[in-house]
């Protein structure tokens, strides 16, 4: 009995989960084996210490969402990254899970085209999955079919490309749209002149 | 019309004095530099000697402290609350994004130099700012005022075709519903140049 | 039948209207209000004077951090990481430094780990002061974030004399930290912690058992508990609804499971819990504190690598985890092997907790306990913007 997870040893009536959750903390090769019994999926490695990762085909993604909450018992969905791949043509979105009865992260990577950059939300199953995915279509473009939510929200009077594609250069867009100030100061003057403040109470000499 | 510091008559004094030691500021963080301003206001730092309070509608401000970087959305509001401000009334450049972009210069959502878009009455370098650097900033404006120099505000209805356009290139039009050209004449600026 | 009014923008306005569908009227919370946390708009829709839907408005903050970390060295970028969380910046360097750590496989000396931890905490404190000010400010109580901001600058000294800036620090680097503690620092903490720990019977006294603060957040803003986890509430806001996870214990990083600490949990989910909660993590921090200083070994605290403008970092990728003072912050790292990062994610602690929970929770409480419930989930902008 580890005493991490003293609190998810015993059902909490409370919470509402399904019955994987409740038990004792399994190892991270246990929780590979069961993720192959449960989704079919064995392309999950031991990366590190708590730090588990594979590969899940964009399509068969909302599946393993579901199943990975209902039968692994994994209860809490740390985030959605998206990585934009230019030179091969691919989004690859990345959705970290984590279990407290465990202490395990789970990282499912997938890929989409970046063309048409369309999959399947997870916001039915995990509610936070809603803003994430609402900020990476903002970011990116990806369009997350079934969530109906994607409005912009930071960036409501942008009109531009998504700004986080790797096609999109923020310095050239900065200095095309924003004015810099002109300040060219001769350097070697003012510091053999000596510093004047401009209050003019007389300078401190550098 | 501005009066050179021998013409002001009495009255004239006794109202700078009146002003320079009931300057509010508005209570508007824009950015990260609005970390300092708690310190500033409270027991350790003590702004409030100096007569600078915190006050929450433009209406009745005095001071708009642009606390760092500002996001092109916030410029959108900060334009609308800064015309709401009654004259006169100073902006304060807080930390070294107002000046020159800071260390976002290559960001495509935050502007670069603020005094392209309303008119700065003078800038504290730091990123950011000791409260120390604030104090003295304060007191720099309020020796300011008591010469007659703070006159910043003016320069919006005087130029206010080149505020306007810069606005307008960086987030489109917008109605602020005040009329500029009519406050200009309220207050005898020249005509200001529509 | 009086005349129809029209507004400016030819909407038209009816004066006394008996039907029901006028009984709901907009309110925009925006931008500009000291009872917001930062830069951050809430459009509600009220019904009297409780609240029937809100939704927040982020972007005022937005700087485009992930892109601009993109076009910088890795070194580049530790100055300006710290930014991205206004009153907790140390979590954010701490995580910046191990995962580069993780992906080059750089050994960071076990003095520095200890150095970090200390970091880590203070800030941590200097969070919880600050929001306790924050809090008792929504409610009206003015002399505590006088009393909490000023004790809190005790602590930015302490950072200005380690590291040399009060708020952003700039110190963690990868593979360490960037220089010692000064002569007889380790005497002026202790100091410091005795003093405050000296203040929290002042605290008790003015806020915490105030019966004004009693009435105000007891029963107010209460999170469901089982729909904490469902909502991903992290942090002091998942232990108030009962559940003792903290990342410091399930992920541990830097020497955490070394240090012995516990962590508390109330059980009410209201935002009086939530402020207990901190109040009990603050007496923590200040035992955590003390065992670095008691058990810091001598030895080096930088494993400087050479050459940091021509740093590569080996393509791979890495999720930290880490425990700031508002809950889970966690950065995803993407390398291709080049001098600049690929890609930076950012997950904030206020991704959930500013967005989607706040909007839940907003539904049923009366506007006056609107913004007590913004800063007691302790809601940072910047980190949701970014």
């Amino acid at each position: 009995m580890s005493a991490q997870n003293s609190t998810a040893q015993t059902a909490d009536p409370r919470v509402r989960q399904p019955e994987a959750v409740v038990g004792l903390s399994r190892s991270e090769e246990d929780i590979i084996k069961v993720l192959w019994d449960v989704t079919g999926n064995d392309a999950f490695s031991l990366k590190a210490p708590r730090r588990i990762e594979g590969v899940v085909d964009s399509d068969k993604l909302h599946d393993f969402a579901f199943l990975i909450w209902s039968r692994v018992g994994f209860q809490h969905l740390s985030a959605i990254s998206c990585v934009d791949w230019l030179a091969e043509g691919e989004f690859e979105l990345i959705y970290h899970f984590w279990s407290y009865r465990d202490s395990c992260l789970v990282s499912a990577k997938t890929r989409i085209s970046r063309d048409s950059a369309l999959i399947a939300t997870v916001s039915d199953i995990w509610q936070p999955a809603s803003f994430f995915e609402r900020d990476v279509h903002e970011m990116f473009g990806v369009v997350f079919e079934g969530n109906s939510d994607l409005e912009k929200y930071i960036l409501t009077d942008w009109d531009g490309p998504p700004p986080m594609r790797k096609d999109f250069v923020t310095r050239d867009f900065a200095h095309n749209h924003f004015h810099f100030r002109d300040y060219e100061p001769d350097w070697d003057e003012l510091v053999k002149g000596g510093y004047h403040s401009n209050r003019g109470e007389g300078g401190t000499d550098v | 019309m501005k009066k050179t510091i021998t013409q002001r008559s009495a009255w004239d004094k006794v109202l700078t004095n009146l002003q320079k030691r009931s300057l509010w500021m508005l209570h508007y963080c824009t950015g990260c530099g609005a970390v300092e301003l708690p310190p500033t206001m409270t027991a350790r730092f003590d702004m409030e000697r100096f007569g600078i309070m915190p006050m929450v509608t433009p209406r009745q401000a005095d001071i708009l402290l642009i606390t760092g970087y500002l996001s092109v959305k916030t410029l959108k509001r900060v334009v609308l609350i800064y015309e709401q401000m009654q004259s006169p009334k100073y902006v304060v450049g807080f930390g070294s994004c107002t000046i020159n972009g800071g260390m976002y210069w290559n960001s495509y959502a935050t502007i670069k130099s603020l005094d392209r878009y309303i008119p700065v009455e003078f800038y504290l370098a730091g990123c950011m700012p000791r409260p120390e650097a604030i104090i003295e900033g304060f007191t720099e404006l309020i020796d300011r005022i008591d010469r007659g120099k703070a006159n910043s505000w003016e320069d919006y209805y005087k130029n206010y075709e080149f505020y306007r356009k810069n606005q307008e290139h960086v987030f489109g039009i917008i109605n602020t519903g005040n009329d500029i050209p009519d406050d200009a004449k309220y207050f005898k600026i020249g005509e200001a140049k529509k | 039948m009086s005349e129809l009014v029209t507004a400016h923008d030819g909407r038209s306005l009816m004066p006394g209207a008996k039907s029901l569908e006028n009984r709901e009227y907009n309110l925009f919370i925006g931008p500009n209000h000291p009872g917001i946390e930062g830069n951050f708009a809430l459009k509600l829709t009220l019904e009297g004077d409780t609240i029937v839907k809100a939704k927040t408005e982020a972007g005022f903050l937005h700087r485009g951090f992930e892109k601009l970390m993109e076009e910088r060295l890795f070194i580049q970028n530790i100055a300006i990481v710290c930014r991205i969380c206004v009153p907790d910046p140390d979590p954010n360097e701490e995580n910046y430094a191990r995962a580069i750590e993780v992906l080059a496989d750089i050994e960071v000396p076990r003095r520095a780990q200890f150095i970090r931890v200390l970091v880590l905490e203070l800030s941590r404190l200097a969070s919880h002061l600050f929001t306790f000010g924050g809090h008792a400010g929504t409610i009206g109580l003015y002399t505590m974030p006088n009393w909490s901001i000023s004790d809190r600058d005790r602590v930015l000294d302490l950072f200005e004399e380690l590291t040399g800036g009060r708020v952003y620090h700039i110190y963690n680097m990868p593979g360490g930290v960037r220089r010692d503690f000064p002569d007889g620092f380790a005497s002026r903490v202790r100091d410091v912690l005795e003093y405050i720990e000296g203040r929290l019977p002042d605290y008790d006294n003015l806020f915490f058992n105030n019966k004004i603060l009693h009435k105000r957040a007891i029963g107010i803003g209460v999170l469901p508990p089982d729909r904490a986890m469902e909502w991903g509430t992290t942090g002091p806001n998942l232990r108030a609804a009962g559940f003792a996870h903290d990342v410091r214990k399930d992920d541990p990083y830097e020497v955490y499971d070394e240090l012995d600490f516990e962590i508390p949990t109330l059980t009410d989910s209201d935002a009086y819990s939530r402020l207990m909660i901190r109040r009990k993590e603050l007496v923590q921090t200040i035992g955590i504190i003390r065992q670095v200083l008691d058990k810091i070994p001598e030895g080096p605290v930088w494993n400087k690598q050479p050459n940091p403008l021509k740093w590569r970092v080996p393509a791979g990728d890495v999720y930290v985890r880490s425990e700031s003072s508002k809950g889970e912050y966690a950065y995803y790292m993407v390398s291709d092997g080049g001098v600049r990062p690929y890609r930076v994610h950012v997950r904030g602690a206020s991704v959930t907790h500013g967005v989607h929970i706040l909007e839940n929770m907003l539904v049923g409480t009366r506007i006056e306990d609107a913004s007590q419930l913004m800063f007691s989930l302790d809601a940072c902008p910047p980190e949701v913007d970014r």
